[in-house]
This record gives C-alpha cells, sequence and structure tokens, in this order.
C-alpha cells in the first residue's frame, strides 16, 4: 500500500469535511418540519367557520346570478324591461344611492373628555384612521356605512382639506361624529368591532369611541352627491339591437 | 485513511451543529451535489487503493462533478423533464461499482495477509 503524501491526505480530509458539511445539511433541511400547522382547535374552528360563510355567501351570490340569468332568458321578451330595472335598481342599491335599512350598529367618536381635563391639544380626527376604521367595518361585514349622514361609497373621499378633516366635501368638524354601519348579522360585526384594535388607535389620538349594541332599524341615507365617472361612456347603440 | 473519515465525521458533527437549513426548492440541488460528493469521494478511495489516485483529478472531480449534477438538475427543472434522475442513476451506479472495487480489494488483501490486518 502506497502512502499518501502529507498534502493529498490533507487535500482528501478538507474535501471530506466539505462533503460531510453538505451531507449534514441537506439531512438536516430534509429532516426539518414542514411548516408545522400548529392552530389550536378553537382557532381551526373559527377558520371552518369563516370557510362555510364564505362558501355559503358565494352560494347565494350564485343563486341570486342565477335567478337573475333566468329572469334575463325567460323574461326576454315579455319583461326585458322589467328585468332591466330590477338590474338598476340593484346595481344603484350596490353603489350606495339607495337609502337602506336594517339592522347595524352605531359608532359615535368624541374628544377624550380626560384629555380635555388635562389640557392636551387635540387635533381632529385623522383621515387615515377613519379610513382603518371603514376598512376594518367593510372587512367584518358591513354593507353600507355613513359617516355624519355621509353615505361611505367606493369613491367616497376621506383628507384632510385645511387641516379640517372632510368626507365628500362635509366637514367633519363637530363631534361627537356618528358612523352607522349595517350589516346582515349585526351582531357578528358589533361582536368583532367591541374588540377591534382600531379603537386604541383612536384612544391614542385622544378620542374615545363608543360602539352601540345592535340597533335593529338602523337607516343609513343614500349618497348625496351626483356620481362623477370619468373615463368611461355609454358604447354606441346597435342600430339593428341584436342581442 | 482514517483522516479522511475522521474529516467526514468532522463535516457532519460541523452542518449538524450550525443548523444551516436551506431552502426547500434548492434541497435538490444539494441531494444531488451531495450524491456527487460521494460518488467523488469514494472514488478516489477506490482509485487510492489500485494506486491510481491523482489529487488533481480528485479534487477537480469533486467540484467538477457537484457543479455538472446541480446545473444538470437546474436544467431539469427549466426544461420540465427530470434530468436530475439521470445524475441520480449515474452516480449511484458508480456507487455501486466503485464500492464492490473497493470491497474486492480489501478482500483480496485480508486474505493475502490476514495475520498482518487482524
Amino acid at each position: 500500500m502506497n502512502r499518501m503524501n502529507k498534502q493529498t491526505k490533507w487535500g482528501v480530509t478538507v474535501i471530506s469535511v466539505i462533503a460531510g458539511f453538505m451531507l449534514a445539511v441537506q439531512f438536516q433541511t430534509m429532516r426539518s418540519p414542514k411548516l408545522k400547522d400548529n392552530r389550536d382547535a378553537w382557532e381551526l374552528r373559527s377558520s371552518i367557520l369563516d370557510e362555510q360563510q364564505k362558501q355559503s355567501k358565494i352560494l347565494a351570490e350564485t343563486t341570486r346570478l342565477e335567478h337573475q340569468l333566468e329572469n334575463y332568458d325567460v323574461k326576454q321578451n315579455t319583461g326585458k324591461e322589467q328585468a332591466l330595472k330590477q338590474t338598476l335598481a340593484e346595481l344603484k342599491r350596490e353603489a350606495g344611492l339607495t337609502e337602506t335599512a336594517g339592522g347595524g350598529i352605531l359608532i359615535r367618536i368624541s374628544p377624550l373628555k380626560e384629555a380635555e381635563l388635562l389640557g392636551e391639544d387635540f387635533h381632529s380626527i385623522s383621515p387615515d384612521l377613519l379610513r382603518r376604521l371603514i376598512n376594518e367595518l367593510n372587512m367584518y361585514g358591513a354593507d353600507s356605512i355613513s359617516i355624519n349622514g355621509q353615505r361611505v361609497i367606493n369613491n367616497t373621499v376621506i383628507r384632510d382639506i385645511n387641516g379640517e378633516p372632510k368626507i365628500d366635501g362635509y366637514s367633519l368638524k363637530n363631534y361627537p361624529i356618528e358612523i352607522k354601519a349595517d350589516a346582515e348579522d349585526a351582531q357578528s360585526l358589533y361582536d368583532r368591532m367591541k374588540v377591534s384594535e382600531i379603537i386604541e388607535q383612536f384612544f391614542v389620538d385622544n378620542l374615545n369611541v363608543e360602539i352601540s349594541s345592535p340597533i335593529k332599524n338602523l337607516v343609513i341615507p343614500a349618497y348625496k352627491n351626483k356620481l362623477e365617472i370619468d373615463g368611461m361612456e355609454p358604447s354606441e347603440q346597435d342600430e339593428k339591437g341584436d342581442s | 485513511m482514517w483522516l479522511p473519515i475522521f474529516g467526514l465525521i468532522v463535516g457532519v458533527f460541523l452542518g449538524l451543529m450550525t443548523d444551516i437549513r436551506i431552502p426547500a426548492e434548492y434541497s435538490n440541488y444539494l441531494s444531488i451535489a451531495v450524491l456527487a460528493a460521494l460518488d467523488t469521494l469514494i472514488g478516489g478511495m477506490r482509485a487510492y487503493l489500485q494506486n491510481l489516485y491523482d489529487e488533481r483529478v480528485f479534487v477537480s472531480g469533486f467540484f467538477f462533478n457537484i457543479i455538472l449534477a446541480a446545473s444538470l438538475a437546474f436544467l431539469g427543472v427549466h426544461l420540465g423533464v427530470d434530468l436530475y434522475l439521470a445524475a441520480v442513476f449515474a452516480f449511484g451506479v458508480r456507487l455501486f461499482q466503485n464500492i464492490a472495487v473497493i470491497r474486492r480489494i480489501l478482500l483480496a488483501k485480508w486474505s493475502k495477509s490476514p495475520e498482518k490486518s487482524l
């Protein structure tokens, strides 16, 4: 058996170390668990519930759309106008152009009394915070929302104009600010808002948030301004009127 | 002879101690590289026992095989063909062959001079 010279020996050893290292890394990578699902039974249950709710909502939506399709198909000759009117009404309702009434909650935002007593400066409500509140409400299933009687729709603008928070041009200077939100399940909206972190965010801004328990018949006004749609125009009518 | 084995153990120990994990999508490449490395090591051992050992061949073979295997796997992923199987096959066959040769050489040595090795 020939003897390795010293340099060769060390070369082989270094390579063995590298190979061993690679082996160990690969071994460890394969052994590491694949993103453990460590939710407990309750969390799983609630996520199942969420998914089920989503499913039933989607199913309801499908049924509604199928109905609509049927309406179009069946009444194409007789009730075409009726179907169109119905769609128009529905779209108007979805766009927030009609008054709605239903179960919902009333949120009242007022300056914190303690802060006033302490003489802390009170700044007006921040539009960002308000927007977040609206997002939160939408997230928890609110169907329509109004702020101080101004309906919040998709193109509602909430911003500071000269240091004054405004919603669609209406000032939000007078407190308390009343936010109405209605939802199919007002109780769940109430419960979720009650524990929402956003309330603490308002507290940081020296604002107090009161959430009323669910009100049975909450009326949310229609959007008052004119809807301005830029970059959209009716397509040219087809003379033959084929469908 | 024992130094490389000791090196291997040190490498495994280091790897386990440092707790390095690579992302799952690269583990394919590493697995094939490990196979290439093992193949080269065993091949080197065989060559050494057959007195054919050349350090340059060994060291270059080690890195070249690893790179080739990984790039083959990479190409396979991008072509949608499991090309890494080719490397697995080639290295696997060679591993077995080399180990068989090593076994034979060692057996022959032991049977020639049993009193010396025992």
